[in-house]
């Protein structure tokens, strides 16, 4: 165990030399894996926010049904009574022009423009939760209630935000698949590195073998070093994501509240901040071990 | 210890180095290969460090069959084997003390024992006083006497050479030769490939003379 622990932190102590040892080598190494890994991260940030802000939209179908500027009460009584007779309507809400004024005048933060209108340009309006949610049913019950009098215009206002489930969804593929592409980009960076590391400690790595390393010991300082490598550029990534959200995110705070809508970009939860440096750190590994592999497969250093 | 039946080594442009060579080194024993240049020394000495394998015959080192043995076992067995290369094979981007800290490493050893090992061997072969040089620096007959630290520095069972005098004056070979003979007086075999006889002539051991890849002869001085 002794020993074990010895070559290890032998390998490891080895491994930062290496690193250390040509610093604009490996910084240069260090910042395309960094880069790699940030365009992903980023779009992750940033479409895991979109998906948080989409999964707290109501996406149960809602059809509402305004009706015409001269309806009275009594008439808006009377449809009501008629849609709730429908055999698709629910629950069904009135809403008088009034208290949509009101409520817009509140939520839009459109009071003074509102103000300098003589008469409310608001219709009585219905929120009706339907029984049966699929596009047949909703759309008998859209033209139910259209061939109702004094009804002008019906909705089914939960299409947009399924929409943007879908869009999330879809970009969310998108993300997986450009991280799966630069993953690769990474083992790729990583190996060559370690390719050419190889190279140059050939002599080293002969010498060795001729006195009794095993490939585990030759193998081990290489594997520490695109650890390492992976280590560091994950923990920069994940910095430069932490500032660009902040950085970002003051602003799209602002601009949400300026909608009136509660949006703020958060930056990645500590464990997201794990994964990301451990994931540069297993990717750094993969890409030595597989280097290191190949070396030995064309019997390089070996004699 | 060391024990060759039959081998035969043929390189891959046909050549034949070793041609149905039988022999058996005892434990303790000092052996030195001797013979002219091309007849069959160093592929002797490679085939015992596992460097090169037989093409016939077979190689028994410690009663392992080196043909048998896989990359893992190999290494092993060469932690038991000091090897002293006729290139001398030394990282000229270390510094003495790490070129003889070198099998230490790979051994596991802590950062005290192997202080105290590698000055202990740099303290036997004179170069005590050079351990932070570069090897860069150190004359041809340092240079060897740094490539002997690295292979006792292990205590190994057995003593590689190949050459380890070929670049020498006289004056240096018979310290080399000595230094060689006094490991062997405790307890380690020694195996050595030189083509300088007269550098052998103060030193008792059992010579056999190789040519064209076959034993000429076999003396026990």
């Amino acid at each position: 165990m002794r020993a074990w622990i010895t070559t290890h932190t032998q390998a490891m102590s080895r491994a930062s030399i290496r690193l250390r040892a040509q610093p604009l080598a490996s910084t240069l190494s260090i910042a395309v894996i960094a880069i790699a890994i940030l365009l992903p991260l980023a779009l992750y940030i940033l479409f895991a926010n979109v998906s948080n802000a989409a999964a707290r939209l109501n996406t149960e179908p809602n059809v509402n049904a305004y009706l015409s500027l001269t309806a009275t009460d009594g008439e808006a009584k009377e449809i009501e009574k008629k849609i709730r007779l429908l055999s698709n309507a629910g629950a069904v809400a009135f809403i008088p022009r009034d208290v949509a004024l009101v409520e817009m005048k509140k939520r839009a933060n459109l009071g003074d423009l509102l103000a300098g209108i003589d008469s409310n340009p608001l219709p009585h309006a219905f929120a009706i939760k339907p029984k049966l949610t699929d596009t047949t049913s909703l759309d008998t019950l859209r033209r139910d209630i259209t061939a109702l009098p004094k009804v002008e215009t019906v909705t089914v206002d939960f299409e947009w935000a399924k929409k943007l489930s879908r869009f999330v969804e879809f970009a969310q593929r998108i993300v997986f698949l450009i991280s799966a592409v630069l993953a690769a980009a990474v083992i790729f960076v990583v190996g060559n590195t370690i390719r050419l590391q190889m190279l140059t400690q050939k002599e080293e790595i002969i010498v060795a073998r001729l006195i009794g390393a095993t490939r585990g010991f030759v193998r081990r300082p290489f594997l520490y070093f695109g650890a390492l490598q992976g280590a560091a550029a994950g923990a920069i990534a994940l910095i430069a994501a932490v500032g660009f959200t902040y950085w970002v995110g003051s602003e799209v705070n602002i601009l949400a509240a300026s909608y009136g809508a509660d949006f703020q970009l958060r930056a990645p939860t500590l464990g997201q901040s794990a994964w990301v440096i451990g994931g540069g750190t297993i990717l750094g590994w993969a890409g030595a071990f597989i280097s290191v592999s190949m070396y030995w497969r064309h019997g390089e250093g070996e004699r | 210890m060391i024990t060759f039946s039959s081998t035969t080594k043929r390189y891959a442009n046909g050549f034949e180095a070793l041609k149905g060579v039988s022999l058996t080194i005892e434990k303790g024993e000092m052996v030195a290969i001797t013979g002219h240049s091309g007849a069959g020394k160093s592929t002797i000495l490679k085939l015992a460090a596992g460097i090169d394998l037989a093409s016939q015959g077979s190689v028994l080192v410690n009663n392992q069959n080196l043909a048998k043995l896989k990359q893992a076992g190999l290494a092993v067995l060469r932690r038991n084997l000091g090897l002293v290369f006729q290139d001398h094979k030394l990282l000229f981007d270390r510094l003495v003390f790490d070129n003889v800290a070198l099998p230490l490493e790979i051994a596991g050893f802590t950062r005290i024992e192997t202080g105290k090992r590698v000055r202990a061997a740099l303290d036997k072969v004179g170069l005590l006083n050079r351990e932070k040089a570069n090897p860069i620096q150190l004359s041809g007959g340092e240079q060897q006497r740094l490539c002997i630290a690295r292979a006792i520095v292990n205590r190994p069972l057995i003593l590689i050479a190949d050459e380890p005098t070929g670049n020498l004056d006289h004056a240096y070979a018979a310290t080399i030769m000595e230094l060689f003979k006094s490991f062997n007086q405790v307890g380690v075999t020694v195996l050595l490939s030189t083509h300088d006889t007269t550098g052998l002539a103060r030193i008792a051991c059992r010579r056999i003379n190789i040519n064209h890849g076959m034993i000429a002869d076999e003396v026990k001085t």
